[in-house]
């Protein structure tokens, strides 16, 4: 018995390093360097492993070139690798991306991070880094309640905006989507659905406010277990109601599900979600012909397929061996504020605190792949931009590849 | 669709997840009735039975949602995968036993329970480290046939679960009731002692009950992912769970009310879920468990037996 624990303990420690590893892999390192080091908290255990990939390599890419050209003079930029998915969650963690912010926070090295993916992640999170005035800038995470002034007490309790976004809220994702669902998709009976995580209740609720507005009747509202394998009951009941529309606010853990067994049950009827499914794992893990013809949306320009950044997709797809999507350049955009932060402070001949890097980073004006990056007050991003997709598998590419199987319909409507 | 349809329908669902339930509720009543233990590694036997199902499709060729069998080539494939899963599981629940158990069995208090639990995560994390975290896609080499029964629709893979369970329950119940061993098994838990002086061999009837438990959990493992399509290191809690609850709810230690309770603990689920919401299964299912039990401690179809020393 005591064998069997020891040594399933060395393969988790030897899980440990692996990932520690990957930090340390960072280029050419001056001798007389100071380092610095920023965090990346992405969930990499769980049912948003592949996105958190992606979106991970994006941050680390922009660090590489940072470090190899020598971005921030006198300095080398470390990666502190820390993974807020974990094993019993199935997908992203709250406990553990508490845990992760206090790691981050203990660390004077770490002057700011990257992450998270999700905003259940966020809201955990953000208390913690606001004490120790350390900044985030979320590349994916978009319940807007973070950065609402409303909760500053909660959310900001150190008083300045730590929790900076390089993507749009939900305020805008999910009524910008009822939009769409009422002018152009003329829905009128629609159901909604959330994954009980704080992302999916929060965007499902703002979707399905602004649909009622819109006058599209809301013939149900229910919310499921991601960890419950069976969504037949609910589909069953769905059917039952008529409706000529389902939306479904959450992530992959329950998406896949969702996507699967609605295609079983409800095949011909529109179907969309947010953000949450515009991810990999719709494509690989629900599949074909069940993911054909769903909706989905992300808060960002749509940039992947735009001819300013193919010199950088192709530097993507040499070094990681896979497409990236849209997030993933939201990431890189966040790792370039955040050296561009750096670099200022360095610059300006002042120490390289964490509390410098943040004065910076809200006072950020900078070109990126997406166009300028600037923050209001509360650390949202300034311009709102929505994308629509539509799954339509284009068998000339690998199932999973982001770029070609969702099919860029436009800008959603923001009135 | 009418309410008498919808009723039909979500009948129909209830059936197909209590079946499942059911499967899985039998191991932990096996191994209750003999050793008063609840075994929580079941939970994960259960989950590394579908991947084990998994690997066997794809070594008999069938890997991705293009491979569609019928007739005998379909019956064939699905005998071994089934041959295969359960000896496998079954192994593995007396590996379990073996390795784990039998050193405590003597040992008074919780030890032998939590060691149980600590295999469950020892199993969850073994195959989320070699598999991967992400949900696998599971082969489904069933035709994709249609029954229309008024509104409702029944689709083939449920008989087939239906049929499957029903098969693997009587052979376990006749086994019970009149097989020379499962008559040791039923003493061994009437009166462990007396059984040993009577000339049982305890250790025989043990391994028997974890084997014939794991290999009902590693069916069941097989028919989740025929089901579902899908199979992750993580099907083993939601599951385990409710099956566990079926058994306690059926009376733990007797296997017809573990098979009543996991088809009543589906069907609660699907009709809750449809009159109710999905939102708030586990709290129907978990009062209905509570107040069963304030009325009924020894679970529907429990007997009070004498408590053992």
């Amino acid at each position: 018995m005591t064998q069997i624990t020891r040594r399933s303990a060395g393969r988790l420690i030897a899980g440990a390093a692996a990932i520690t590893a990957i930090g340390a892999r960072v280029s050419s390192v001056h001798a007389a360097d100071k380092e610095v080091t920023v965090g990346i908290n992405l969930p990499f255990t769980g049912a948003d492993a592949e996105s958190a990939t992606r979106i991970k390599n994006g941050a680390v890419l922009a660090i590489d070139d940072a470090n190899a050209k020598g971005e921030v003079k006198g300095y080398k930029i470390n990666i502190m690798l820390l993974d807020d998915g974990t094993a019993t969650a199935g997908q992203y963690d709250p406990a553990q991306a508490a845990t992760n912010a206090r790691k981050m926070a203990s660390d004077r090295s770490v002057v700011a991070a990257v992450g998270p993916q999700m905003s259940g992640s966020g809201k955990a999170m953000a208390p913690i880094l606001s004490q120790a005035d350390l900044a985030i800038i979320t590349p994916s995470s978009t319940n807007p309640d973070i950065t609402d002034p409303k909760f500053a007490a909660q959310y900001k309790p150190g008083g300045k905006a730590i929790y900076f976004r390089t993507v749009t809220t939900d305020a805008y994702q999910g009524p910008n989507m009822a939009n769409y669902f009422a002018e152009t998709l003329k829905a009128k009976a629609l159901f909604v659905l959330d994954d009980s995580g704080a992302y999916g209740v929060g965007i499902a609720d703002a979707f399905q406010a602004q649909a009622q507005k819109k006058g599209i009747k809301i013939i149900g509202r229910d919310r499921l277990d991601p960890k419950a394998a069976d969504y037949s009951t609910v589909m069953t009941k769905i059917k039952s109601l008529n409706p000529d529309s389902l939306y479904y606010g959450g992530v992959m853990q329950a998406g896949v599900k969702v996507v699967k067994q609605s295609y079983d049950i409800l095949p011909n009827i529109i179907k969309a979600g947010g953000d949450g499914v515009y991810a990999p794992e719709l494509l690989s893990g629900a599949g074909f012909p069940a993911a054909e013809g769903w909706y989905a949306t992300n808060a960002s320009p749509h940039m992947t397929e735009d001819a300013s950044v193919e010199n950088w997709m192709k530097r993507y797809n040499d070094k990681f061996g896979m497409s990236p999507d849209d997030y993933a350049i939201t990431s890189y955009d966040a790792a370039l504020v955040i050296i561009d932060a750096i670099k200022k402070v360095a610059a300006s001949g002042k120490p390289v605190t964490r509390e410098a890097v943040r004065d910076a980073i809200q006072n950020t004006s900078l070109n990126t792949l997406q166009g300028q990056v600037k923050f209001d007050e509360n650390g949202d991003l300034v311009s709102k931009v929505v994308s629509i997709f539509q799954v339509k598998r284009d068998t000339r590419y690998p199932a999973d590849d982001m770029v070609h199987n969702f099919r860029y319909i436009g800008v959603a409507p923001q009135t | 669709m009418s309410t008498f349809d919808l009723l039909l329908q979500q009948t129909i669902n209830g059936l197909s997840l209590g079946a499942m339930y059911a499967l899985l509720a039998l191991g932990f009543t096996l191994v209750y009735g003999i050793l008063e233990l609840i075994n929580f590694s079941h939970f994960n036997v259960f989950m590394v039975g579908s991947f084990v199902a998994l690997w066997t499709l794809q070594a008999l060729g069938i890997s991705g949602q293009s491979v569609i069998l019928t007739g005998l080539p379909l019956v064939g494939v699905l005998l071994a995968a089934f041959a295969v899963t359960m000896v496998f599981s079954g192994l593995l629940g007396v590996a379990i036993e073996r390795i784990s158990l039998r050193p405590l069995r003597n040992v008074k208090g919780p030890a032998a329970m939590i060691t149980t639990i600590g295999v469950s995560y020892i199993l969850f994390n073994i195959i989320l480290l070699t598999v991967g975290a992400d949900s696998k896609n599971f082969p489904n080499p069933l035709p994709t046939a249609r029954f229309q029964i008024g509104g409702a629709i029944l689709e083939l893979r449920e008989i087939l679960i239906w049929v499957v369970s029903l098969v693997l329950m009587l052979g376990l119940y006749l086994f019970v009731q009149k097989s020379r061993l499962g008559k040791a098994m039923r003493a061994t838990a009437q009166d462990p002692e007396a059984a040993r002086m009577m000339g049982v061999e305890v250790d025989r009837v043990i391994i028997t009950a974890f084997f014939l438990g794991s290999a009902l959990a590693g069916a069941g493992g097989l028919i989740f992912g025929l089901y579902y399509n899908f199979t992750s290191f993580i099907i083993g809690f939601t599951a385990g769970l409710r099956a566990f609850t079926a058994a306690v709810l059926g009376g733990i230690g007797n296997v017809p009310g573990a098979m009543i309770g996991g088809v009543l603990i589906g069907l609660i689920e699907t009709m809750g879920g449809q009159f109710i919401a999905t939102a708030w299964t586990d709290v129907i299912i978990f009062s209905i468990l509570v107040l069963v039990l304030v009325f009924k401690p020894t679970g529907l179809f429990g007997t009070l037996t004498p408590t053992k020393s």
